[in-house]
């Protein structure tokens, strides 16, 4: 048997390697996705290890936690005064003060400030031993007239030393002229952070710290240990300012970079996971159908006298085998996907440093067993279908047999259907701790209970689509007659292409409905006449606001400002706002208490929904905990209904600024005088902030519409990668149609002989193809528009009030199946035109 | 040998159907090379009901092939009419088949997917034309298949499809129908049935048939009969009977 299993896989290559290819393309997301993470991790801990190489002890503020969100480290400077304290430490050689903050470099050729979606922008004082190296050809800064900047920005934007060049601070910008580049590390930059410095004192200058530090590097003198100096310098140290040795700076760094990574890891995971989801359901068709072409051959084994175990064993086997061959193929194609994807985020700007491709044991060992795995639980069912044939089928024709019943497979449908929407549901309304996971399992057993269920209505479904193409002519018909006579055939081919599409269809159901909530909310609330923002949202001078009230026709000009939190143990958003101007500038609507009374010190407005949530109300005090400055206690004030631009939680500007290091505006929101010229107001605005290349003026229509753009960046990226899964899918397409050819062969040679031209041939093989696919896409559309309105109904509560359907959108994807349909659907066409008309019709 | 000697006409246009001239098949090279025909000319007149026989390997297929545009022979020519077929590109050649050609095999003659009047009208639907209604109904009369016109091939008995294949076979008024054993698969009576059916096409519609046979009572259904033996035609019969026939191939393979 097991001789048998082998022969049967190598005579019929073509579908060997189509099956093969859906298990190859998954484990091949899976296992780039794991080379590309390692790959990263060690180039970043390579640079971290480097970079903090020449220090042994960091001073710097003790903070309360780390914020995951904001890219410059939340803590208050110290005074200066410490860097005497500590030099004057015994066994230090030398201590360096540092101070950084946001500073964003303008390209000098376009004036566009250089902008990251991630990485910071920022500045710091320049000394021996912070990690840079000078590059052949500069000079370190001296003075406040020089700057030495990142190498790896200056050949981006093609800066040379001798450049001039202007900044962006907190402050005031400036302009410097570059003396130098530098090198982080073995690298171009840090972790593609854009990055400009100074002597110390133009730093603590343009960095708005006068007089203070934010860190101090030192270096022991040879023979004192690290630890020992931590250990003395710590005695010296004011309140609130810690001493921590390299290796501590080094293993938080290093733990960050694996926190970030494990993020990226895992989403990534997931797409390959859908994959591979989508993959397996390619390889149950493949072996159905196989298997049942095969039923003869299988009978005739029984009739001998083999065993069904033997059977299905035979069946597992050759799974087996192209389990393993897919998966390491898969694992080799993994490695050239993760160079690929390396080379997609360098040109977006997220600088990953040179260094070899890691492949762990890890890496090799999970995608085989994955791989293998999947290949051989998707074709379990089919073995076991195949260990029941009676060996008296032997005798029979082996074409067209009767259906066996489908009362078992409704049943099991929806039973599986329901086992899928309960902990969906759960998981979206219910508010579990696992939640995600809950609705992910619930995800894939309904795409798996609808799946069983589609053979039910494929037929007519077939029927509906094709009734257009029948019109077509012959090749028309025949293609419409083909995608009817094997419903469970069609139905499984267009399930896989369903769940890629589904997803899809989910994804920008949930962005129409982000956009359409957004939208919604921002056209009740939003009242001024202009927004200052920066593209890349990571803030700007607060001076710019300042710039912006002395333009004629400005009534009010007011702040908001966006930092980072815990409260109740979970990361929320604080915003930062002028209590006095906010209100003029939009609608909040007061549910209890008033925005006005965020002016009195120590208050916050919260979110009507999160304060029932927490059972808070005006005049509770609740617990707030900054990074830089720890926790304290806010008395609530107010509470309001969804306004858009405030999230869950409001203070007023002075309290703000008391506890965030890193004060940077998000938006200004502006309010035209009465009567004024509103296009010229804004032209002014755009002149008096013409020396702020990060910010643009945006009036409402253009503000909502920078939103939905955002959302729509972030929604094609992840739909660009669920790509993979309906490429897989369209394999399917190819897989089932090569293989329904080779079961219709005689049939062909008596079409052709009659005089079906090979064109009509190839026109009949397409139209298949085309009504499979418009099937899997439209059933897609349906389950990815259910999908999206579930978790539209479930995010209710946080704002999402309208259910966006994109028509024109789902559209264009429905019609871009059928048009994927035909390209797929290429190569079996021709191998059916193709077909030697005698051999068909000849009989042994 | 030139089986056309016997009966010549006057104007071979009107009166021979379909002609192989020398025709031959070699499939294989060198010393594995099997040689199918080997020189076969012979004449196929309209409105007759000609049948091949030989023993097993003697080319009574393959000459069926080649005269069908279904295989190209080594050389020679085969017209159809006066179209030689080796001169056709097989774009051509398929709209030939489609439009001159009608075919009855001895299996899988039908397309599962269509219905019985679908499989009937199939050669004229992939021309894009419309079956003429009045010799639709004469032909499904014939064969007698009007209540099951509706029926998928696997709701009919096996007569009943191989009468279906024939009514396809002479709907679009082909210059010629080959049949290829359309008995083999049937019980005597239902075979019967469909050569009878031929038989009258001939009789009453002038149809001109070639059909191959290893059966000599089917093969006394034809006006004549060409015997084939290793790729060459060795012998030919008029007004065959049964016993004729048994006699003649006892004679041939002896």
């Amino acid at each position: 048997m097991f001789r048998a299993a082998i022969r049967s896989l190598l005579a019929r290559k073509v579908r060997l390697i189509l099956t093969g290819f859906a298990v190859v393309l998954g484990v091949g997301f899976m296992a780039g996705t794991f080379v590309l993470t390692d790959t990263m991790t060690r180039a970043f801990n390579d640079l971290v290890d480097t970079g903090y190489a020449p220090i042994d002890v960091l001073v710097r503020s003790s903070n309360a936690f780390t914020a995951q969100t904001s890219s410059l480290e939340e803590r208050d400077p110290m005074p200066q005064s410490v860097l005497q304290d500590v030099e004057a430490v015994p066994g230090v050689a030398k201590a360096n003060g540092d101070v950084i903050g946001y500073a964003q470099i303008v390209d000098p050729k376009t004036g566009k400030a250089i902008g990251t979606f991630g990485p910071p922008t920022a500045a710091s004082a320049w000394y021996q031993g912070n990690g840079f190296r000078l590059k052949p050809g500069g000079s370190p800064p001296r003075g406040p007239d020089q700057t030495v900047i990142d190498a790896a920005t200056a050949k981006t934007h093609d800066i040379a030393v001798g450049d001039r060049v202007e900044i962006l601070f907190e402050g005031p910008p400036r302009e410097f002229e570059v003396v130098g580049l530098a090198g982080f590390g073995e690298g171009d930059s840090l972790f593609g952070a854009t990055w400009a410095m100074f002597d110390l004192r133009t730093a603590q200058d343009v960095l708005g710290k006068q007089g203070k530090l934010d860190t101090i590097s030192v270096v022991a003198e040879p023979g004192v240990s690290a630890v020992e100096l931590q250990r003395s310098i710590s005695e010296v140290l004011p309140k609130g300012v810690q001493a921590v040795t390299q290796a501590t700076v080094v293993s938080e760094a290093q733990d960050q970079i694996s926190t970030g990574l494990g993020f990226l890891r895992t989403a990534f995971l997931v797409f390959a996971f859908v994959s591979l989801f989508v993959g397996a359901f390619i390889i149950f068709n493949t072996f159905a159908i196989i298997l049942a072409q095969r039923t003869r051959e299988l009978a005739l084994f029984r009739a001998l006298g083999a065993s069904g175990r033997q059977v299905m064993t035979s069946v597992l086997v050759e799974a087996f085998v192209i389990g393993v061959v897919s998966s390491a193929i898969g694992v080799l194609a993994g490695i050239g996907i993760a160079i690929l994807l390396k080379g997609a985020l360098n040109a977006t700007g997220f600088e990953i440093p040179a260094s070899g491709t890691v492949i762990l044991a890890r890496t090799i060992v999970v995608s085989l067993v994955v791989g293998t795995l999947v290949t051989m639980i998707a074709a379990f069912v089919p073995a076991r279908r195949a260990a029941r044939v009676a060996p008296i089928e032997a005798l029979r024709e082996a074409q067209d047999r009767p259906g066996r019943s489908l009362r078992f497979r409704i049943i099991a449908g929806f039973v599986v259907l329901a086992l899928g929407i309960a902990p969906l549901l759960y998981g979206l309304f219910g508010t579990p701790s696992n939640g995600l996971q809950l609705v992910g399992l619930g995800v894939a057993l309904t795409f798996v209970g609808v799946a069983m269920l589609t053979p039910l209505i494929a037929r007519p479904v077939a029927a509906t689509i094709g009734l257009p193409v029948r019109l077509t002519g012959m090749p028309g018909k025949l293609g419409r007659e083909n995608s009817m006579r094997n419903p469970r055939r069609t139905a499984a081919t267009a399930s896989a292409l369903m769940i890629g599409l589904g997803l899809v269809v989910f994804v920008a159901v949930f962005g129409a409905s982000a956009k359409a909530s957004t939208t919604a909310v921002l056209e009740r609330t939003l009242k001024a006449d202009f927004i200052l923002i920066s593209p890349t949202l990571t803030g700007f001078s607060t001076s710019a606001a300042e710039d912006a009230r002395a333009v004629p026709g400005v009534d009010t000009v007011s702040q908001v400002r966006q930092a980072e939190a815990k409260i109740e143990g979970g990361t929320a958003f604080v915003t930062g706002l002028e209590p006095g101007t906010f209100p003029v500038v939009s609608e909040v609507d007061a549910v209890q208490g008033g925005l006005e009374d965020l002016a009195n010190p120590n208050s916050i407005a919260v979110f009507d929904d999160t304060a029932a949530e927490n059972d808070w109300t005006v005049g509770d005090s609740i617990p707030v905990e900054f990074p830089a400055t720890g926790s304290t206690r806010l008395r609530v004030v107010a509470l309001y209904s969804e306004n858009g631009l405030i999230g869950d939680y409001a203070v007023s500007l002075d309290t703000y600024d008391v506890n965030v290091a890193n004060v940077l505006d998000t938006f200004v929101l502006i309010k035209a005088d009465k009567g004024a010229d509103v296009a010229a107001v804004q032209a002014d605005l755009e002149k008096a902030l013409s020396a702020y290349p990060n910010i643009e003026v945006d009036d409402q229509a253009g503000f909502r519409d920078r939103y939905a753009t955002l959302i729509s960046q972030v929604l094609n990226l992840i739909s660009a990668l669920l790509l993979f899964a309906v490429i897989i899918a369209l394999f399917g397409v190819m897989n089932t149609l090569y293989l329904s050819i080779y079961e219709r062969t005689r049939e062909l040679g008596l079409l052709r002989a009659v005089g079906l031209t090979r064109r009509q041939t190839r026109s009949m093989v397409r139209w298949e193809a085309v009504i499979i696919s418009v099937m899997g896409a439209l059933f897609g559309v349906v389950i990815g528009i259910a999908f999206g309105w579930a978790l539209q109904q479930a995010l209710e509560p946080e704002g999402f009030s309208e259910l966006g359907i994109p028509g024109g959108q789902l559209t264009i994807y429905v019609l871009l199946a059928a048009i994927l349909g035909v390209l797929f659907a290429v190569f079996p066409a021709r191998r059916a035109a193709k077909l030697n008309v005698l051999q068909a019709i000849s009989y042994e | 040998m030139s089986a056309t000697n016997e009966m010549a006409p006057p104007d071979a246009r009107t009166t021979v159907a379909a002609r192989a001239v020398g025709l031959s098949k070699v499939y294989g090279e060198g010393d594995a090379a099997v040689r199918a025909l080997d020189g076969v000319s012979v004449d196929f007149e309209r409105a007759r009901y000609t049948a091949i026989m030989g023993p097993s390997g003697s080319g009574k297929s393959t000459l069926l092939h080649c005269m069908a545009g279904l295989d190209t022979p080594t050389s020679g020519q085969v017209f159809i009419g006066d179209v030689d077929l080796t001169m056709l590109s097989e774009k051509a050649l398929t709209l030939l088949r489609r439009r001159s050609i009608g075919f009855v095999f001895q299996a899988y003659n039908l397309v599962p997917t269509l219905t019985a009047a679908e499989n009937i009208t199939l050669p004229l639907d992939i021309a894009g034309e419309k079956p003429d209604r009045a010799w639709f109904d004469q032909v499904v009369d014939t064969v007698g298949i009007r209540d099951r016109l509706s029926h998928r091939p696997a709701e009919l008995s096996g007569g009943q499809q191989q009468r279906v294949a024939g009514a396809r076979a002479l709907v679009s008024r082909p210059e010629i129908v080959f049949a290829d054993e359309p008995t083999g698969n049937l019980d005597s009576r239902s075979g019967n049935e469909i050569l009878g059916f031929l038989r009258s096409a001939v009789n009453e519609h002038g149809q001109t048939i070639v059909m191959v046979t290893h059966d000599a009572s089917a093969a006394s259904f034809a006006d004549r009969i060409v015997f084939l033996g290793d790729g060459r035609v060795v012998d030919e019969m008029l007004e065959p009977t049964t016993r004729r026939i048994l006699d003649r191939l006892k004679s041939l393979e002896g």
